[in-house]
């Protein structure tokens, strides 16, 4: 203060600190980054929000694959056959139309597979603690990908003689190639997991033995049995169960169908059998009892299935396998009509008296439930059907998780890979002896919370299928590859629901000129000395990430 | 989706501290127009909130030079000031007069009218809040009709005056409108005029809190509203020739703009419209008409 103030000036100006309006405040804005309801609504919970921001705003493709595979060891094969419960949650539904995560995923999961990029280990020193992982599909192979990146050992018992379960004996290869699928489980073999094929356990190693051996098993078994209708004639030649069929085809046998296919359910297996049918030169016809609302099935399947001329008869139930000399000749149905809702929601079907008609077929394929093998394996079981898990993913047996189909039922590839993980972390829990809430997550967006005005309308990438007659001659894949610029157009779609993008309106909205641009990550934040809390950065934030919350 | 930063002015010559009700407008809109402008302006302020509320002593927010003048001369004290720059030989410099919408339309309409036809080099930027708030809400030249203000307890019976043509009649260069929703455009508008040289017109619809009656956050949104019922028009005249005209393609009611300001709470009756909205329309098709909107 020694120089010399101008004329007037009791106070030099720049010793001045300005006045706190921080004071004035009852509410106060926080940057939060929330959960979109796209991975709240997928099984294995991807960070699709993240791949897709990375694919729209550095187009870099593997480092999407790499946040995809946090999650997810099997994008390609998801991309392919995920029924996409992502899209179903995704705001722009209610702008626009949803934007297409399955190609997206398709898309990068294919990058990873010919640039032939490698899973990043989380935690790079070994432990010592050994798991044994029984059965080599979506949920075992999830439940030792897991493992095998936070160090531990993993072997994988596999009853068949190559790996894969239900993706390699269920799927068709017109869904999803099998050298795809092939490539993906090599390179999760890739962090060092042990696969033992052709062991069954329970028959070829009891449990006692895995259970004496290693820390922790995990039983990812799958649903392997078809279960039988329990009607007159269904022992007859030409009667396959749908996984019996599946798996015949898949494994290179030879089967005479014959001309006329009846193929009894309304799941996937019953949609993966009757399109593998049409394909072998059958004609066939799909026999439901209910309607085409209640079907299991994911509604792609059903529609491409409708496509490929595939005759559904709803409201259907047969009653009789018509024989001749043990070989089918028809199928003896009912009418039915959809009364009251029954425990499973869906109407309960009664038939009408005197609707019976036969539709001839020389094949019958029943698709209608799936069981699981237990044979050896004595564990508690939930309606004597599913392997039964407590909280803590464990069963009735010490030590011994289970996961996938032979726990959620009838269920998707992707909630399959989820239970895999959410496995995988309870089983490091357990040998760790801590408890951790894996599942806990920020709340949802939802499109009610977004300020849709700075959002652009965009059309939906479109995919090109091959035409029908091309398709139905051949196993070879019904939508070929994407052009990679256009998967990262559609990513720009994302609305980035709960996580800022840079977009400037909280900085610009200010009156306060209380946000800033932190040096040292570029984000934005809250100079709380000045703001007053006017909420207007929560208001105009276009993705929620600004939450007004009570001062106190 | 949206533009990167690249396309935004933020230079914090408007700084925080300043003692305007939470979500003002007016605030916001003064930070704008001098994040656009720059170092190289002198801003020269008339008696109002904006001066009140932004340089107490000892700590102004303004970054700039800043004069505070009487309520009536901020366009007589920059042509002063331009023309004691051009005396002295120097500059070039912006030089910027501000008022609110009462000392635009009212009190200082003469100065402003004067320093427009005696050409000066300087850009008459008008805060328009519809009333005077600093002093209490009273109603101004600007005041739309049907408002209630502290003296218009029954709501205004007169029509707001149009300063933005009433400036463009000047026969001045440069007349712009502009909101503070959309701070690109109002940002490329306050370039464009201190661009061209001679005096400049920018009239800001600028909300008020407090005298409107609406919670803070959505100033924003209010001043959308106000686009998007064609009330408040959004144009450039460049040399007596309209330029560009925001167009409005899918127009909203004005009830919508109406209903969530405490304003014009006298125009509804338990929840159902009056005479006086239907009124208010008509003023806003005749917008649609008259702009092209």
């Amino acid at each position: 203060m020694s120089e010399k103030l101008p004329l007037g000036l009791a106070l030099d100006l720049r010793n001045v600190t300005p006045y706190k309006t921080g004071s004035w405040r009852t509410q106060k804005p926080l940057n939060i980054m929330q959960t979109p309801p796209c991975t709240h609504g997928c099984p294995a919970r991807n960070d699709i929000r993240g791949f897709l921001r990375t694919l729209a705003v550095s187009k870099d493709y593997e480092e999407a694959w790499h946040i995809l595979t946090r999650t997810n060891p099997l994008p390609a094969t998801c991309g392919r056959v995920c029924p996409h419960p992502c899209e179903e949650g995704c705001n722009r539904r209610d702008f626009d139309t949803p934007l297409d995560i399955n190609s997206a995923e398709r898309s990068i999961g294919d990058f990873g597979i010919e640039n032939r990029l490698e899973h990043k280990k989380v935690i790079t020193s070994e432990r010592k603690e050994k798991v044994a992982i029984v059965g080599s599909g979506p949920a075992g192979l999830s439940c030792a990908f897991h493992l095998a990146k936070k160090g531990y050992k993993v072997k994988i018992f596999e009853a068949e003689g190559t790996p894969g379960g239900m993706m390699r004996w269920g799927i068709p290869a017109y869904r999803l190639p099998k050298n795809v699928l092939g490539r993906e489980i090599e390179s999760i073999l890739k962090l060092g997991i042990e696969l033992e094929c052709n062991i069954k356990v329970g028959i070829n190693i009891p449990m006692d033995q895995l259970m004496r051996e290693y820390d922790a098993v995990f039983l990812g078994l799958g649903a392997q049995k078809g279960s039988s209708l329990n009607i007159p004639g269904d022992d007859a030649r030409n009667v396959f169960s749908g996984v019996e069929f599946l798996k015949a085809v898949h494994s290179g046998r030879k089967i005479d169908i014959g001309r006329e296919v009846v193929v009894v359910g309304g799941g996937n297996t019953a949609m993966d059998c009757a399109r593998v049918a049409k394909r072998l030169g059958g004609n066939v016809s799909v026999v439901y009892r209910r309607t085409r609302v209640e079907m299991p099935a994911i509604t792609a399947e059903i529609d491409e299935a409708l496509e490929e001329r595939i005759m559904f008869r709803y409201n259907t139930n047969p009653v009789k396998i018509v024989t001749d000399e043990n070989r089918v000749i028809g199928i003896l149905c009912m009418q039915m009509v959809l009364k009251e809702a029954d425990a499973s929601g869906r109407g309960r079907p009664v038939p009408i008296p005197g609707s019976e008609s036969v539709i001839p077929a020389d094949t019958v394929i029943i698709a209608a439930g799936q069981a699981v093998d237990y044979e050896g394996i004595d564990v508690y079981k939930r309606d004597n059907k599913w392997i039964d898990v407590n909280s803590q993913r464990m069963t009735s047996m010490d030590r011994v998780f289970a996961g996938g189909d032979a726990v959620l039922g009838l269920e998707t590839v992707s909630a399959a890979i989820g239970q895999g993980m959410h496995a995988a972390y309870a089983i490091e829990d357990f040998i760790k002896n801590q408890t951790q809430n894996h599942l806990a997550s920020p709340p949802v967006v939802y499109s009610k919370d977004l300020n849709t005005y700075y959002y652009q309308a965009a059309n939906r990438f479109n995919k090109e299928s091959v035409p029908v007659h091309i398709r139905l001659k051949s196993f070879e894949e019904i939508y070929p590859s994407f052009d990679r610029n256009d998967i990262i157009t559609e990513a720009a779609r994302c609305l980035s629901c709960g996580l800022c993008f840079q977009c400037n309106n909280c900085l610009m909205y200010c009156p306060d000129n209380a946000v800033k641009i932190s040096p040292s990550t570029g984000m934005y934040e809250f100079d709380y000395d000045f703001c007053k809390g006017c909420g207007l950065c929560a208001r105009e934030c276009p993705c929620h990430y600004i939450k007004m919350t009570l001062e106190r | 989706m949206i533009d990167n930063l690249d396309t935004v002015e933020k230079k914090d010559l408007f700084a925080s501290g300043h003692r305007a009700c939470g979500g003002c407008g007016q605030a916001l809109a003064a930070r704008m127009v001098a994040d656009a402008a720059g170092e190289n302006t002198i801003a020269c302020v008339a008696t109002g909130c904006l001066e009140v509320f932004s340089s107490p002593y000892p700590d102004p927010s303004w970054r700039i030079p800043f004069l505070h003048s009487l309520f009536e001369n901020a366009a007589a004290v920059a042509a002063g000031v331009e023309v004691a720059y051009k005396a002295l030989n120097k500059g070039p410099v912006n030089i910027i007069a501000q008022g609110g919408d009462g000392s635009t339309s009212d009190i200082g309409f003469q100065c402003m009218s004067g320093m427009f036809e005696r050409g000066h080099n300087v850009l008459y930027v008008c805060y328009d809040n519809e009333a005077y708030m600093n002093t209490g809400v009273q109603r101004s030249g600007s005041t739309p009709f049907g408002t209630r203000t502290t003296t218009t307890p029954g709501g205004n019976k007169r029509l707001k005056k149009n300063i933005p043509l009433l400036a463009a009649d000047h026969g001045i260069p440069y007349v712009a409108t502009a909101t503070v929703d959309d701070y690109r455009d109002l940002q490329r508008k306050v370039k464009t005029a201190l661009s061209i040289e001679g005096p400049k017109y920018l009239h800001i619809l600028a909300p008020c809190p407090l005298g409107w009656g609406h919670a803070g956050d959505i100033t924003v949104q209010i001043c959308r509203l106000a686009k998007q019922t064609c009330i408040f028009p959004v144009f450039e005249i460049r040399e007596g020739k309209m330029i560009s005209v925001h167009k409005v393609p899918v127009k909203k009611p004005v009830e919508e703009y109406l209903k969530l300001q405490g304003r014009f709470r006298n125009l509804f009756k338990k929840g159902t419209p009056t005479a006086d909205v239907a009124a208010i329309q008509k003023i806003a098709d005749g917008n649609i008409e008259r702009f092209n909107l």
